[in-house]
């Protein structure tokens, strides 16, 4: 029986008033942190190569996203989107510039599998997931959704609705832009910049 | 002369006007672990009469079914479909994020220049075999953000 997970109204409340703010507020003003809206902060996953935090990565900047390996279109587009800024990047950038892609499937995705997935389109991306209470706490803590549905008419036998959002974090771990799961790679080259 | 020149050009076109015809026919080519794919391509319904996809035919996988995504308050979800349809003089698009053709339980990898078969099923009991080549779908550089 797979638990379900609650999608947290309040936190995407305040976060699309700060993402509103930023909008209108304009680049001039200093970039104003996610932190103050309780959204997102430290956790620890399970990689091929051991236990994760995102703590971690302090001194780069980390971009997020919850997914998994059987989605067909949604999840490879994110990754390619990411792959994209990233190759714009040059040695020394790159470095400083980490993939986190969160599995929430993790009974049919194992950390092997994850590492193999998401190195086919980045080195710089690494695939974590961890227990079912592990991945609902951060998928609370980052006001992100999953859902597991059963397809009873298709040969995949369940699916999953979910959020698909590139989240930035600065080099000091804290949620500093939240992004669309289609954004033009461009658009994320420059995020990634503004926070190196 | 000039005359017959522009009735052969003009029944040269008229004949390249097939009833149906399948562009930028593309498969996904497939990260390591991921045993489905998705199929898109544009469809065009020449004729005068509404017609509909109604399955999908590949050696490549144990299954083929139609699919579509769709965005609710930013969940996105996918969901199987029992036709496409195709109506009368128009145009579908199936592209990533939208309707596609799933390809379930790959039986070998799509590694990008690879071609698989497919033989797409009409509703009026035709059905088109295509070669479908297996391509990296790269997000495009130029789409506006929102």
């Amino acid at each position: 029986m797979r638990k379900t997970t609650t999608y947290v109204l309040l936190g995407m409340a305040l976060l699309v008033g700060a993402w509103a703010s930023f909008e209108l507020l304009g680049p001039k003003t200093p970039i104003p942190r996610y932190a103050s809206a309780s959204i997102g902060g430290d956790f620890q996953l399970s990689s091929v190569d051991g236990e994760r935090k995102l703590s971690d990565f302090k001194g780069e900047v980390v971009l997020i996203y919850f997914g998994f390996i059987s989605c067909p279109d949604v999840c490879p587009t994110s990754l390619a989107v990411m792959r994209q800024a990233i190759d714009q990047l040059s040695e020394e950038q790159r470095e400083k510039v980490r993939g986190l892609f969160i599995s929430v499937d993790p009974e049919r995705d194992t950390v092997d599998e994850l590492n193999a997935y998401t190195q086919y389109f980045s080195d710089r991306i690494i695939g974590v997931t961890g227990s079912t209470e592990e991945i609902d706490s951060v998928v609370k803590q980052y006001g992100a959704y999953y859902k597991f549905v059963q397809l009873d008419d298709s040969a995949l036998g369940y699916t999953v609705d979910h959020s698909a959002r590139i989240y930035l974090i600065d080099p000091e771990g804290q949620l500093a832009d939240i992004l669309a799961h289609d954004v033009n790679p461009n658009e994320l080259h420059s995020k990634i910049l503004a926070y190196l | 002369m000039k005359y017959l020149a522009t009735a052969l050009l003009i029944s040269a076109s008229l004949a390249q006007e097939a009833d149906m015809s399948f562009d930028e026919v593309r498969v996904r080519a497939v990260p390591p672990g991921a045993n489905i794919s998705a199929v898109f391509m544009n469809v065009k319904n020449n004729t005068s009469t509404d017609l509909a996809i109604v399955s999908v035919d590949s050696s490549v996988a144990d299954s083929v079914e139609l699919h579509n995504n769709s965005t609710e308050d930013g969940k996105m979800k996918m969901r199987r479909i029992d036709q496409i349809k195709l109506n009368a003089n128009s145009e579908i698009k199936l592209k990533p994020g939208g309707l596609h053709i799933m390809l379930i339980g790959l039986k070998r990898p799509l590694v990008e220049g690879d071609k698989i078969d497919l033989r797409v099923n009409l509703s009026d009991a035709t059905s088109q075999s295509l070669e479908v080549p297996v391509v990296n779908i790269r997000p495009t550089m130029n789409k506006m953000t929102h």
